[in-house]
């Protein structure tokens, strides 16, 4: 039991028709916590992440994110929850054709805080300066977004999520479709930024070696329910690869990190 | 043009002046309007809006006119009948009704159009005139007079007055709706009321300048906009300005060469879009986003802080 828990989630259950997208009977997330939330396709993963932001019809016991019961929440009250919660997508907003730069794409994340019909105050762009130094985005800055690399506008996403200065990070994906260079990259920003901003945090990924050190449970869920949690060294053990991915793989656990190898024995 | 057979920049006669001021000057604002309604428009790529707006608002119109509203009465209606289907579009929630805009949009279209259809029927079947109902909706720009200049600037001046209002809104629900109702901005509404707004500008545009001319000035000046700059305001401007310069200038040059103005401004405007392109592509910024290859950017590194 977490005191204080950021989430804190009770018999929740989603369902599309006949499918059952998740049946959680507990699920929580401490403060200051980084937890990574694993699965295959399909498990219930972005699912959980839209059920916290209020996105989802749901049944549920207890939906709490950060004290505030999410399920009878509308209107402006749900706005004001999200405003503290920061969310990076799985997939890459592409639609808008308007050449919006970075430095305002970093803006949107000052938006909702500033309030409908306000104007940005100098505190805001100062806000927004800080994360583009944080992130290493101040070269790109007056660059379109639509003109960047995935991996830059990856980190751009991000530095608009800490712009909103969110109390707790649901991070889907944050290194989908990036090359190793590009995740390492991203990686070892999320580890800096934990560290910068203590911040709790739910990674959603595929793989191991997309939990940064500050990671020290990870939850895997199947077709909806937890079947696992725990540290990453007991969760994402040998045997759990071999069950997944078959056999003569091992993982390898280092300073925090973990990876999926070839090779007999444990490690 | 139709005002004689004596090209107009030669020989200015002050009657002359004082019948075409009122044109230009609309044509002007309808570019203006519709370039600075294009760049949002375009930007969430629903330029399928202007057509179906159009319809929307012949529907209301035809059916104001078989509850015997006449003239200027119809424009009531008509209106009613433009915000009745931006609001439908805008309150319309894709993860919801798991339609695209642009879906939501062809059936709002097409339901429209059937109206409408249905409705000048029902005008051959009572024996009433749907001639007053054709004119409102498909007016000309060579009759543009004062008092239709003074209902073009009125919903001009509140659209600026909006999008001025809820800018940042609107920049983050053109970047991206989903995204916007996720970090807490109250993205429907917002979108609703500029979807409203857009509704009464094309409305009244249409009624005053004609259809084929607002599609034009709507999609062209803002795709041209977004080929030669970036940023949502300076874009904004551009556009706007771009979209005034083809009504002034296609108007002009209509006048110069005794040419039909609407046809002359929306070639005009489809000109400065080639333009655009082509001054985009020598910069290597319109097809930047396809050409460029993913890869890591070495002035990101320069900052010092990625790692």
């Amino acid at each position: 039991m977490t005191p204080n828990p950021v989430l804190d989630l009770r018999g929740v259950r989603v369902e599309a028709g006949e499918r059952v997208l998740l049946d959680l009977e507990a699920f929580q997330l401490g403060a200051g916590e980084v937890l990574g939330l694993m699965g295959p396709n399909g498990a219930g993963k972005t699912t959980l992440l839209r059920v916290c932001l209020g996105g989802e019809r749901v049944a549920a016991d207890r939906l709490r994110v950060l004290g505030v019961e999410v399920t009878r929440l509308r209107g402006a009250a749900l706005a004001a929850l999200r405003r503290r919660v920061g969310y990076l997508p799985q997939l890459l907003p592409g639609r808008s054709e308007l050449p919006l730069t970075v430095r305002e794409v970093v803006t949107i994340g000052r938006t909702a805080r500033a309030g409908l019909g306000r104007r940005l105050t100098r505190a805001d762009a100062a806000v927004v300066e800080t994360w583009l130094g944080q992130l290493g985005l101040r070269a790109l800055a007056d660059r379109a977004f639509q003109e960047l690399s995935g991996g830059e506008q990856r980190k751009v996403l991000l530095a608009r999520v800490m712009a909103q200065e969110p109390e707790v990070l649901l991070l889907d994906e944050p290194t989908a479709n990036l090359d190793l260079g590009w995740r390492e990259e991203l990686v070892a920003t999320l580890e800096r930024l934990h560290r910068l901003s203590g911040r709790a945090a739910v990674v959603v990924c595929h793989e191991p070696e997309v939990l940064p050190p500050a990671c020290r449970r990870v939850v895997w869920l199947d077709a909806g329910r937890v079947v696992a949690a725990g540290p990453p060294e007991e969760v994402l053990g040998t045997a759990w690869a071999r069950r997944l991915y078959g056999p003569g793989l091992r993982v390898v656990h280092e300073r925090g990190r973990h990876a999926v190898v070839p090779g007999g024995g444990d490690a | 043009m139709s005002a004689g057979a004596t090209p107009w920049c030669r020989e200015v006669a002050m009657p002359d002046l004082v019948f075409w001021a009122p044109v230009m000057v609309g044509g002007t604002l309808a570019g203006a309007s519709s370039g600075l309604l294009g760049t949002f428009i375009v930007g969430m790529r629903i330029p399928f809006l202007g057509v179906c707006v159009a319809h929307a608002a012949l529907a209301g119109a035809v059916f104001g006119g078989l509850a015997g509203l006449e003239g200027t009465q119809l424009l009531g209606p008509a209106l009613a009948g433009a915000v009745f289907t931006a609001l439908a579009l805008g309150m319309a929630d894709p993860r919801r009704t798991r339609l695209d805009d642009n879906t939501v949009l062809s059936f709002l279209f097409s339901a429209t159009m059937g109206l409408a259809f249905l409705g000048i029927g029902l005008h051959g079947v009572l024996g009433r005139s749907d001639h007053d109902v054709r004119a409102l909706l498909w007016g000309s720009l060579a009759f543009c007079r004062w008092p239709d200049v003074g209902g073009m600037l009125a919903v001009a001046l509140a659209l600026v007055f909006y999008a001025g209002a809820c800018f940042k809104e609107l920049q983050a629900i053109l970047f991206s709706r989903e995204l916007a109702e996720a970090a807490g901005i109250r993205a429907r509404a917002v979108w609703a009321g500029f979807l409203v707004l857009a509704a009464a500008t094309l409305t009244v545009n249409f009624q005053t300048v004609g259809g084929l001319m607002i599609y034009s000035l709507i999609s062209n000046p803002a795709a041209a906009a977004f080929q030669v700059t970036r940023g949502c305001a300076r874009t904004m401007v551009v556009a706007a300005a771009l979209g005034a310069a083809s009504g002034l200038g296609g108007f002009l040059i209509a006048a110069a060469t005794d040419l039909p103005s609407g046809a002359v401004i929306v070639l005009t405007s489809s000109a400065v879009l080639l333009v655009c392109v082509a001054v985009g592509r020598r910069r290597g910024r319109g097809a930047a986003g396809l050409a460029r290859p993913a890869g890591r950017n070495p002035s990101n590194e320069r900052d010092g802080a990625a790692r």
